[in-house]
C-alpha cells in the first residue's frame, strides 16, 4: 500500500484538490445544501400539482353529468376553487362561537347556492355529494398553491429557514394530499367514507329496535334527524344527519335542541365518532371516552358541553380509530367490521349508566355519504 | 432503460474497483493517491445507478371496492363489485335467490391491505 502524500511531480495537483474542496465547501456548502432542498420540494411539488390537476377534472366530470356544458362547468370551479372564509375576530371573544357559527351557514349556503346553479338536473342527495366533492378539489387546490408560494418566494428570497420548513414538513404534507386525492372517488361516486361510521352505527342498533327510514323524524335542525327508539325500558334519540347524501349536518345543535324539548329531562348523551388513530394503533379500534366527540370547528361541541352541564346530564363519547386516509376515503373493511363492538358498548352504556324510563340522546357524528337511513 | 443502466454501473463499479486496486498497489507509484481517489469516485457512481430506480414504487391501481348483500330473511350473502347508487342500508329490488325474501345492502367497502407489523 502506498496510500499518503505521493512524492514527486503530482503533489501539487493533489494539495490544489484538497484545498479547492475545503473552500468550495466552506464557501458554498448552503447554497448546495438549499439547491437540494428545493430540488427535493420541487418534486413533492410536482406530485401536489398533479393530484390537485386531477382532482379539479374529476370534480369536473362529476358536475358536468347534471346538465351543464364542460366549458361552464370549469370556468365556475376555476372561480370557486380559492373561496376563503375569514374567521371571526378572537381579539374579544364573547360571542365569537355565534359568529363563527353565522359564518360556517353563510359559507355552507354559498356552496349549496353554487352547486345548485350547477346542477339543474340533480337530486338533492347528488348535489351534497358534489359539494364534498368540490370541497376536496379545494383542499388540494389549497395545500398546492401554499407549497408552491413558499418555494417561489423561498428561491426568490434565499432564505434558508423558508425552504428548510417547507422541505421539512413536505413528506407530511404529501400524505394528507394522498389521503384527499384518493378520497375524491368516494366522493364523487357517493361512496361510504371511514368518517360515516357514526351514523352508520346509530342506524345500526336503531333497526335492531324496529326503527325504519318511515320513523326516522328529519329535520330537527338542518340535515339532521332522529328515530325514535325503546331500549330496556328507556327512550332512546339516536340522532344522525340525514343520508345517503353527503351531509355532516349540525349534530350538536340538534342535541341541544331535544336537551330542551325535554327541559333537561335526559339522562345521559352518549356520541360516536371517528377519531385520528396514532400511527401503529389498530385500525378500527374502538375506545371509550368522557366528552362530545365531535370534530367541528367549535360551536356544537360547545354546544353539546353547555347542554350537558346546565343540566347536569352525564355524557360520554364512543370513538372507532382510523388514519386519515381511511375517514376520508371509501369505507374500510376493518373499520365496518368494528360495528358490533360499538353498538355492544353502547348497550352497556345504556343499561349500566341508566335507569328503565330515563331518556337517553345517541348521537351518531360524521359524513353520511353512501350510508342510507 | 433500466438494464442498461444496470449493466452500465455494473461496469463502472467493476472498473472503479480495478482502478482502487491498482492505486493502492505498489506499481502505482507517484499517482496511488489520484487513483485511489478516482477509483472510489467511478465506483460510487456505478453503484449509485445499479441501485437508482429500486426505491421508484409502481402507481398502485386504485383498489376495488365492494358491495356487500345480505338476505333480511335466511343466511345468504353475496359479495359482488360496487355499482354506482350503491349505498349501506339500500335495500335492494331483487328478491333472494334461496329463499325469495327481501335483500339489503349490508356494506360496501375496500379491503386495504395491512401495513407491515412494526416490532412495537
Ligand atoms: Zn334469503
Amino acid at each position: 500500500m502506498q496510500i499518503g502524500l505521493p512524492e514527486g511531480d503530482y503533489s501539487w495537483i493533489l494539495n490544489l484538490v484538497f484545498f479547492g474542496f475545503i473552500i468550495t465547501m466552506s464557501l458554498y456548502g448552503q447554497k448546495i445544501q438549499m439547491w437540494q432542498w428545493l430540488k427535493q420540494i420541487e418534486a413533492g411539488l410536482i406530485e401536489l400539482k398533479r393530484m390537485a390537476i386531477e382532482s379539479r377534472q374529476s370534480a369536473i366530470d362529476a358536475f358536468k353529468e347534471h346538465g351543464t356544458e364542460e366549458e361552464e362547468v370549469a370556468k365556475e370551479i376555476d372561480r370557486w376553487l380559492d373561496y376563503f372564509t375569514i374567521m371571526p375576530v378572537d381579539l374579544d371573544p364573547a360571542g365569537i362561537l355565534t359568529r363563527l357559527d353565522h359564518l360556517l351557514d353563510q359559507r355552507r349556503d354559498r356552496f349549496q347556492e353554487f352547486v345548485t346553479d350547477l346542477t339543474p338536473d340533480a337530486s338533492n342527495s347528488e348535489r351534497m355529494n358534489l359539494e364534498n366533492t368540490l370541497e376536496v378539489t379545494q383542499v388540494l387546490s389549497l395545500i398546492f398553491r401554499i407549497v408552491r408560494h413558499f418555494y417561489l418566494l423561498g428561491k426568490k428570497t434565499g432564505s434558508t429557514i423558508m425552504v428548510m420548513q417547507v422541505q421539512m414538513i413536505m413528506p407530511e404534507l404529501l400524505r394528507l394530499a394522498k389521503a384527499y386525492s384518493d378520497a375524491m372517488e368516494a366522493f364523487a361516486q357517493g361512496k361510504p367514507i371511514g368518517d360515516g361510521i357514526g351514523p352508520l352505527v346509530v342506524t345500526k342498533l336503531a333497526r335492531e329496535y324496529e326503527a325504519t327510514p318511515e320513523t326516522y323524524v328529519h329535520e330537527v335542525t338542518k340535515e339532521v334527524g332522529y328515530y325514535p327508539i325503546e331500549v330496556e325500558g328507556r327512550t332512546v334519540y339516536a340522532l344522525r344527519a340525514t343520508g345517503p347524501g353527503g351531509t355532516v349536518g349540525k349534530p350538536g345543535f340538534a342535541v341541544k335542541k331535544i336537551v330542551a324539548d325535554n327541559k333537561g329531562k335526559i339522562a345521559r348523551i352518549i356520541t360516536v365518532d371517528a377519531a385520528l388513530k396514532l400511527e401503529g394503533e389498530e385500525m378500527g379500534r374502538v375506545s371509550e371516552g368522557t366528552g362530545a366527540a365531535i370534530g367541528d370547528p367549535g360551536p356544537e361541541k360547545y354546544a353539546i358541553e353547555q347542554a350537558a352541564t346546565e343540566y347536569g346530564i352525564g355524557i360520554e363519547a364512543i370513538v372507532i380509530k382510523e388514519d386519515e386516509a381511511a375517514a376520508v376515503g371509501v369505507m374500510d373493511k376493518r373499520v365496518l367490521d368494528s360495528v358490533p363492538e360499538v353498538i355492544e358498548r353502547i348497550k352497556i352504556a345504556i343499561t349500566k349508566r341508566t335507569k328503565p324510563g330515563d331518556k337517553i340522546i345517541l348521537a351518531g357524528i360524521g359524513n353520511t355519504i353512501g350510508i342510507g337511513l | 432503460m433500466g438494464t442498461i443502466s444496470k449493466i452500465l454501473g455494473l461496469a463502472l463499479t467493476a472498473g472503479g474497483a480495478v482502478i482502487l486496486a491498482y492505486g493502492m498497489g505498489p506499481d502505482a507509484g507517484g499517482l496511488s493517491f489520484i487513483l485511489f481517489t478516482v477509483g472510489l469516485v467511478v465506483m460510487s457512481v456505478g453503484f449509485s445507478l445499479l441501485t437508482a430506480g429500486r426505491k421508484k414504487e409502481e402507481v398502485k391501481a386504485s383498489l376495488p371496492t365492494v358491495t356487500e348483500i345480505r338476505c333480511n330473511g335466511c343466511d345468504f350473502k353475496e359479495i359482488r363489485d360496487y355499482e354506482k347508487g350503491d349505498y349501506i342500508l339500500k335495500p335492494l329490488e331483487a328478491n333472494c335467490p334461496k329463499c325469495n325474501g327481501k335483500m339489503t345492502i349490508e356494506g360496501v367497502y375496500v379491503v386495504r391491505e395491512e401495513s407491515d407489523q412494526d416490532r412495537f
